[in-house]
């Protein structure tokens, strides 16, 4: 998904304003898309991840050396549907203390798993100096869009294509509009 | 058999009696030359204090012994996270977060801890791991299209959610807690299509992305997910399948 995102960034197919996260910005390295990655396919997203992020947050800080030797969340492999609260909880401190010494308000965490353990569990939990938010990278991204109109004919086709797919569904549509 | 982590001086220490021939977890044999228990991953693991009696090297050294049963019944497979920052500083290349994978499969069905194997059977039965049916699916997807549309502080006129468009550019995949926990977080990708004027679309079924038999070492039923979700991008001849997750 950061190649799908960074192909509509380099093609001009979106544009952001990077006025709206003026906040100081840490990137939490989902171990998935960096360090498995570089296992997995030889490739791993931490840079790209840092240049797509850039593009909406002018203040950014670092929270590890590397992406790759970046510390887990705690809540990978499934933790959050197991009765593991404490081990998350044990696990998930080096991240806390990562984040709290970063001094950023925001944290970007471009995974499901990473940020509901960074937002609603270590949040409640651990003190992690200015932490105020977290957001997934696309939601940052989709936040700082600056969207070019669609013509008449545009809205038009696709009401067009709307109704008929709903309607061959079955979905009644006329009662919301 | 218990292995004592911490010095309790009135524990009994037990001989341990591993069972070489029949191993279920089939760790290389070289593994017993390669790892020389020199702690790099313990040093390297977040989890390394979680689970009292059990780490990294701990771990590994009894699967190299043959104590397969301690491993695949303790808690650590579990508690490991699988984020591989213990093979990623392992000068040895051992493969952990293979191997407790491999352990967290050995283990019976009934055995695997919280509501992962509920969720996978839901998933193998219903096509999303919460069994949301596919007509709520659809109408939550008319309803939420027509909320951007007409979203008060940023409307998107023009845009719905397409569903099963064949010739698509992508194939959009979607974790099953969102639409049911928090439906409006669909938005954010959905609005980065609006302004790209993606060509992209929704499965009708089998729409999960998630795949929990990752977590529970079940290759079997991870095939079955896998599978599913490339039968839709071929049926809707699309180029591509985005994996948002």
């Amino acid at each position: 998904m950061f190649d799908l995102l960074k192909e509509y960034f380099d093609q001009g197919r979106i544009s952001v304003d990077p006025t709206r996260h003026t906040m100081s910005a840490t990137i939490h390295d989902p171990c998935n898309y960096v360090r498995k990655s570089q296992k997995a396919f030889g490739v791993h997203y931490g840079d790209m991840i840092r240049w797509l992020a850039a593009q909406c947050c002018p203040n950014m800080v670092e929270m590890c050396d590397d992406p790759l030797n970046n510390y887990c969340c705690g809540n990978g492999g499934g933790a959050q549907v197991m009765p593991n609260d404490t081990e998350r909880l044990a696990h998930g401190q080096y991240k806390a203390a990562q984040i709290k010494a970063t001094g950023a308000e925001l944290v970007i965490s471009p995974c499901h798993n990473c940020r509901d353990q960074i937002m609603k569990f270590l949040a409640k939990q651990c003190d992690m100096g200015n932490y105020k938010e977290t957001k997934y990278l696309w939601e940052v991204i989709s936040d700082s869009l600056v969207y070019e109109p669609w013509s008449d004919a545009e809205i038009e086709a696709a009401h067009t294509a709307r109704d008929e797919q709903f309607e061959g569904f079955g979905v009644e549509l006329e009662e919301m509009e | 058999m218990a292995l004592s982590n911490q010095a309790d001086p009135t524990a009994e220490v037990q001989p341990a009696t591993g069972d070489r021939l029949h191993r279920r977890v089939a760790l290389s044999p070289e593994l017993a030359d390669r790892c020389y228990a020199c702690g790099t991953c313990v040093g390297s693991c977040p989890a390394s204090d979680s689970v009292p009696g059990w780490d990294a090297r701990k771990a590994i050294r009894a699967l190299a012994l043959g104590l397969e049963d301690e491993v695949v019944d303790s808690k650590w497979p579990w508690v490991c996270t699988m984020c591989g920052r213990c093979e990623y500083n392992c000068p040895q290349g051992v493969e952990l977060t293979k191997t407790f994978r491999a352990c967290r499969g050995q283990r019976e069905r009934d055995k695997v801890p919280g509501t992962l194997q509920q969720g996978i059977l839901m998933n193998l039965e219903r096509g999303n791991n919460f069994g949301i049916p596919q007509e709520d699916y659809l109408q939550l997807l008319a309803e939420l299209g027509v909320e951007l549309e007409d979203d008060p502080e940023q409307p998107c006129p023009g845009f719905y959610v397409p569903v099963d468009k064949v010739g698509a550019n992508l194939l959009v995949t979607i974790n099953a807690r969102v639409p049911y926990t928090e439906p409006d977080n669909l938005k954010w990708w959905w609005r980065i299509f609006y302004a790209a004027r993606e060509d992209w679309t929704l499965p009708s079924v089998n729409w999960d992305g998630v795949n929990w038999a990752l977590y529970t070492g079940d290759d079997a039923s991870m095939k079955i997910g896998v599978e599913r979700i490339i039968e839709n991008a071929r049926r809707l001849q699309v180029r591509s399948i985005l994996y948002p997750e």
